[in-house]
């Protein structure tokens, strides 16, 4: 049932403002302005934003609306503004990754993620604060400011796709680009209360994104609704000859699988490890959606998580090992232009041995064959919180303030993220309730490899049921 | 953590990398990393698979969605 247009067209979910669009009920245009006056009039204390493009984004909308009017559509983004983390490459344009030493980074080539969304009409009207490096999990940034949650602003945003969490958090875009290599689509969707979705590993092109780990980066979307998410993805997932390691997995209709029917449907609730000292409240939030799933018609099963010791022991030095690599001539030449916890993160990569990494990578194949074997032959997929703790404050997450003593809080915080990059199974997090301080839960929704319709299937069942999705913080537009 | 690790990796990696610690935070996060060869050494033996090694991309293929 279609809802009515609200007041203020940022308002709409995604998928409401690209079919007002094709109806002909509102222009690109207007939805541009409206994008762009948000950034202007209600980012400053969120500081979600990097750069904006406004008169780029107006002239693309202006043409998307002659389009229309002349009966062409260009795809199922048609007229929608959305904003991207700023490590997406657009040839001739700079592209920071959040931080001072790329600050004049200008790349000679295009995102692919980014062509095949303004292909399907989407408008970029900006790109988005980020961790620097994509390298926190809180939404610290020295050179551009920390982003700010918009539920509280003394608190993060999750990072390291911060600014893309709080974003869309705040109305001011439809959804947005994020990237996950532990965890940094899917912290800032749980802390800033939005959907975001990590695909399988290699189901979305990598090509023009700024590269962290080879084996564990993942480009995906940040939107409000389950529903939002399908569309982005089945936009941008599928092969691209760009990017070899790719996959040629074909990509299903992800959004046409949102019936909302999860009768029957095996859902798994883990025994070990991903509840091990989670906060009381979160529990209690994810105990109530795994409630609202079972009242869908979903059959719970409480099951031991296997091989949580070395999932958790070689994906702890996979991607430090290759960030290290990626950033040491930058950290011989020039280790003062980062920030205090970057060069330390990175520096503490160089340590391990090579032997170590190789069997972390030999052994990731056959650890996901047998951890799919011993799951995915008893559930269809499986739930646990995105994070265990109610959201941390950036004061008390803050490394370059307050040096060693916030190493751990800041570790403990991709917990339960991190796990399934090194698995590499496609996860997503919705969210799930409030904690103490008003600020979001979220719940990790996971299932086998290429299963991203199904867990958007459970995340769109689940969404049909609450209203978590549908809350405004009191800084949104 | 004894302070001869921390000086030991510290040297270390200045002998195979050329960089030396950026601050003080950067000696304290190499130093944790007595728990991750701790969690090498608890896993020694304790692993065995019929297909080892073996890609990952197949095994990703191998365990898909249906």
């Amino acid at each position: 049932m279609q809802r009515p247009t609200p007041a203020n067209p940022l308002h709409m979910t995604l998928v409401e403002a690209a079919e007002a669009v094709r109806r002909g009920e509102m222009t690109a245009v207007a939805l541009a302005k409206a994008s762009i006056a948000a950034f202007e009039m209600k980012d400053t204390p969120i500081n979600s934003l990097i750069s904006l493009d406004a008169d780029a984004a107006l002239e693309a909308a202006e043409g998307l609306d002659r389009l229309r009017n002349a009966g062409r559509l260009l795809g199922p983004l048609h007229g929608v503004p959305l904003a991207h983390k700023d490590m997406y490459y657009r040839s001739g344009k700079p592209s920071t990754a959040g931080s001072r030493i790329r600050r004049e980074f200008v790349p000679a080539y295009t995102s692919t993620a980014l062509a095949r969304l303004e292909a399907a009409g989407s408008v970029t009207v900006g790109m988005l604060n980020m961790a620097e490096f994509a390298q926190n999990p809180t939404g610290h940034n020295a050179h551009f400011g920390d982003c700010h949650n918009p539920w509280d602003l003394d608190r993060c945003t999750g990072g390291s796709s911060s600014g893309s969490g709080a974003a869309v958090s705040a109305r001011f875009v439809f959804g947005a680009l994020g990237s996950d290599t532990g965890g940094s689509i899917r912290l800032p969707a749980s802390m800033c209360g939005v959907t975001g979705i990590k695909g399988t590993q290699t189901r979305v092109s990598r090509y023009g994104a700024m590269p962290l780990s080879f084996s564990a980066d993942n480009v995906g979307p940040l939107a409000r609704t389950a529903r939002d998410c399908a569309r982005l993805m089945g936009v941008i997932a599928g092969y691209d000859p760009n990017d070899p390691t790719s996959s040629r997995e074909p990509v299903p209709d992800y959004e046409a699988m949102l019936d909302g029917k999860i009768k029957g449907m095996r859902i798994g609730v883990p025994t070990t490890y991903f509840f091990e000292d989670a906060d009381d409240e979160v529990v209690a939030a994810v105990d109530q959606a795994v409630a609202v799933l079972k009242e869908a018609g979903a059959e719970i099963v409480r099951l031991p998580m296997p091989y949580m010791d070395a999932v958790s022991t070689y994906g702890s030095i996979l991607s430090r090992v290759e960030a290290a690599a990626i950033h040491s001539e930058w950290m011989r030449g020039r280790p003062s232009d980062y920030s205090v916890h970057l060069s330390a993160r990175i520096y503490s990569g160089m340590a391990v041995p090579a032997a170590y990494y190789v069997e972390a990578l030999s052994r990731r194949g056959p650890i996901l064959k047998a951890f799919c074997r011993d799951v995915f032959d008893k559930v269809d997929a499986f739930v646990a919180p995105t994070i265990r703790m109610a959201v941390p404050k950036l004061f008390d997450t803050d490394i370059d303030r307050h040096g060693a003593p916030a190493i751990d809080a800041f570790n403990a915080i991709t917990s339960n993220t991190r796990m399934l990059n090194y698995l590499g199974l496609p996860s997503a997090s919705v969210p799930c309730g409030f904690d103490r301080n008003g600020v979001p839960i979220g719940l990790m929704i996971q299932g086998r490899p290429f299963a991203e319709g199904r867990i958007l299937k459970i995340a769109d069942a689940y969404q049909r049921m609450t209203t978590w999705h549908e809350r405004r913080p009191d800084t949104a537009a | 953590m004894k302070p001869e690790f921390e000086e030991r990796l510290v040297e270390q990696i200045e002998i195979w990398m050329g960089v030396v610690p950026p601050n003080d935070a950067a000696r304290a996060w190499a130093a944790q990393h007595a728990a991750v060869i701790k969690g090498f050494e608890a896993l020694r033996g304790t692993l065995a698979f019929e297909d080892e090694p073996s890609s990952f991309e197949a095994a990703l293929q191998a365990t898909k969605e249906d």
